[in-house]
């Protein structure tokens, strides 16, 4: 957000702009009108579901496949009628597509090989790059005898060898358990810094993308939803679609009542509730239909009779389920007042040990800086 | 569990008479080519290598035997580009008519091998090229063709589209993925194909006996002949030999690819 581009086009600091691209198979609209600008150096990740058009938009740029309409730009050059052999890009794929038939070592040298630089330069790099991928010693293997975590490596090593202009990343993670998934991630960017290749990675992991990136695309039935940091993205969500798919969100139904400036007044059954317009979202007035948002680590839950200081909505509820996961306990909280929603809650008081049970009744609290208030 | 004892026990005798079954008649030739008598017979009157020593003088089996392995090594040499573009084109791309295409492969070996026959006959009759081996070698490669077809696709099958992506990805124009991503994975299928379509070619008696004259004869061809006239046991010697070369190509596969991929080919 907030990057005026064509500053940046001038100075060729962008890697890649995509300029009104859609994508139309059969009468299936995969990617609909997708435009944004990505500067050199940075890594961003297109976050969506699947069938979010997300994994459509990255062929795109790979080049295996053509937008049916608006155009892709590498380097401030169009890309359409350039083949993916001479896009200059790495790719890590899903499923990695490590050539079965070579060791570690020939599939880092292939595309030098194919590059036609001479023995030596390929010796030195595949070592280098080995090294850089921490398999050093490892280029003898066969490709079935190295584990899921190093094959990962070699895939990152073929993909950078050749030092492309742009590194695209297929959810090569999704297939790892949780540990290495993490480890991998820091890796990713642990790499991307050292040597400050402009990557985009694809994944519909929320935690991967607020960990790993500078920028984070938000992706639903092929339209970008959002496009803005991590940070922002969390705290500051678009749309009721962006709140729902990061984090744990508790969505109030109600109507604007009133608005001012970026505060909003919101009638929920005959409960007037404070919150915030949306920073990038759409325009309400009074009377919209609306959702307001609170995230459940944003609630604080307290016994009856406690005081909440300091918190602007307050509401009283009961104990309906109470989960223990370890750092943190979740809630659900029926709330009477709003109709009998049922509110989530994160809490955890690791110093009392205190933990409330089901039908224990509650009061919930939370800001009204908190509540984000989408348009329905 | 005297259930499943008398289960095991039924299943082992099952497949104990299949292999009998299966085996009987190499075993019979086996025995038969070291008799010392002059009559084939088993089991053979008295051990003796005179017979394997019969087929190496006599000159009409040897030159049977040359012919045949001329025939098939022509017959693998037009199935091997054959036979790999095809299954790989089958497999990998959403060829139009893909099915029609398949089945019309398969017309020559579904049919009766003799009506097959008779129709080459006919046509390498027009061209004037009966009785050499060139057309054997085309023959027998048309015949067989579907097992190499098969074999190939069965590779070609396990290939990842993503191995072609990801080669182009690396810089790798269309040609130079084909050569060294996309053959590389099917060769098993190629090696396994080859084998079979020489021991098929190398084995092949009807359409060899409709297109061969007296001058070109194969060995099945030469070996009918001579049943024909009278059963000696050089006959069952050179069986032996025949049943020897396949069993060579079928170890070279086994080292070469291991047998499994017969297992997984659909």
């Amino acid at each position: 957000m907030g990057i005026v581009s064509t500053d940046l086009h001038k100075a060729g600091a962008i890697a890649v702009s995509v300029k009104d691209v859609g994508m139309v198979f059969g009468d299936v609209h995969a990617v609909r009108s997708a435009s944004f600008d990505l500067p050199k150096g940075k890594f961003l990740t297109i976050l969506g579901p699947s069938g979010s058009g997300k994994t459509t938009l990255l062929r795109m740029i790979a080049g295996f496949d053509n937008p049916t309409s608006g155009e892709i730009f590498i380097n401030g050059q169009p890309v359409s009628a350039v083949p993916p052999h001479r896009r200059a890009i790495g790719m890590v794929f899903q499923k990695l597509a490590l050539f079965p038939h070579m060791t570690a070592a020939e599939n880092v040298a292939f595309p030098l090989k194919m590059r036609r630089h001479d023995a030596r330069t390929i010796g030195e790099k595949v070592e280098r790059y080995l090294e850089l991928v921490r398999l050093g010693g490892y280029g003898g293997r066969r490709i079935n005898e190295l584990s899921g975590g190093q094959q990962q490596r070699v895939a990152i090593a073929r993909a950078l060898v050749f030092e492309p202009d742009l590194l695209l990343l297929d959810e090569p993670l999704a297939a790892l358990d949780r540990k290495l998934r993490e480890e991998m991630q820091l890796e990713f960017r642990r790499i991307q810094k050292e040597l400050g290749v402009t990557t985009i990675n694809v994944t519909h992991d929320q935690r991967e993308a607020l960990v790993v990136s500078d920028e984070v695309i938000v992706m639903d039935g092929g339209e970008i939803q959002q496009k803005a940091q991590p940070v922002h993205t969390y705290r500051s969500p678009a749309n009721a679609f962006v709140a729902n798919f990061i984090g744990v969100t508790n969505f109030i139904d109600g109507k604007v009542s009133a608005i001012s400036g970026s505060t909003v007044s919101v009638e929920s059954n005959g409960q007037l509730l404070s919150g915030v317009t949306a920073a990038d979202g759409a325009p309400l007035v009074p009377g919209t239909a609306c959702s307001g948002a609170v995230r459940a680590e944003q609630i604080r839950i307290a016994s009856a009779r406690a005081g909440l200081e300091g918190l602007e909505t307050i509401v009283e509820g009961q104990v309906a389920d109470s989960i223990f996961e370890g750092e943190r306990i979740v809630y659900e909280v029926t709330v009477p007042v709003l109709g009998g929603a049922i509110l989530r809650v994160f809490n955890h008081d690791p110093v009392s040990h205190l933990q409330f049970g089901p039908g224990e009744n509650v009061r919930l609290g939370w800001n009204a800086k908190d509540m984000h208030v989408f348009k329905k | 569990m005297t259930g499943s004892r008398s289960k095991s026990i039924v299943i082992w005798a099952f497949v104990v008479t299949a292999l009998l079954m299966l085996s009987a008649p190499t075993i019979v030739v086996l025995g038969a080519s070291f008799t010392a008598g002059n009559i084939i017979t088993f089991p053979p009157e008295g051990l003796s290598l005179k017979w394997y020593g019969a087929i190496a003088q006599a000159s009409d089996l040897r030159q049977a035997f040359f012919r045949s392995l001329i025939v098939a090594t022509i017959c693998t040499l037009i199935s091997i580009p054959v036979g790999t573009l095809a299954g790989i084109a089958l497999s990998k791309y959403r060829v139009r008519f893909a099915r029609t295409i398949q089945i019309y492969l398969l017309l020559p070996f579904t049919i009766p091998l003799i009506g097959s026959g008779i129709g080459m006959m006919l046509v390498f009759g027009e061209m004037g090229a009966l009785g050499k081996l060139w057309p054997v070698g085309i023959a027998t490669c048309v015949i067989n063709l579907p097992f190499m077809i098969w074999a190939v696709t069965a590779s070609a099958s396990n290939l990842s589209p993503d191995l072609e992506l990801a080669a182009a990805n690396c810089g790798a124009p269309p040609l130079q993925r084909f050569l060294y991503i996309t053959l590389p994975a099917v060769l098993p299928g190629i090696i396994t194909g080859s084998l079979l379509m020489f021991i098929l070619a190398l084995n092949e008696f009807l359409v060899s006996l409709l297109l061969v004259d007296a001058r070109s004869v194969t060995l099945p061809v030469q070996i009918y002949n001579s049943i024909r006239s009278i059963i000696t046991p050089d006959l069952a010697a050179i069986s032996v030999v025949f049943i020897a070369c396949a069993g060579v190509a079928i170890a070279l596969l086994d080292r070469l690819v291991g047998l499994d991929i017969f297992l997984k080919s659909k």
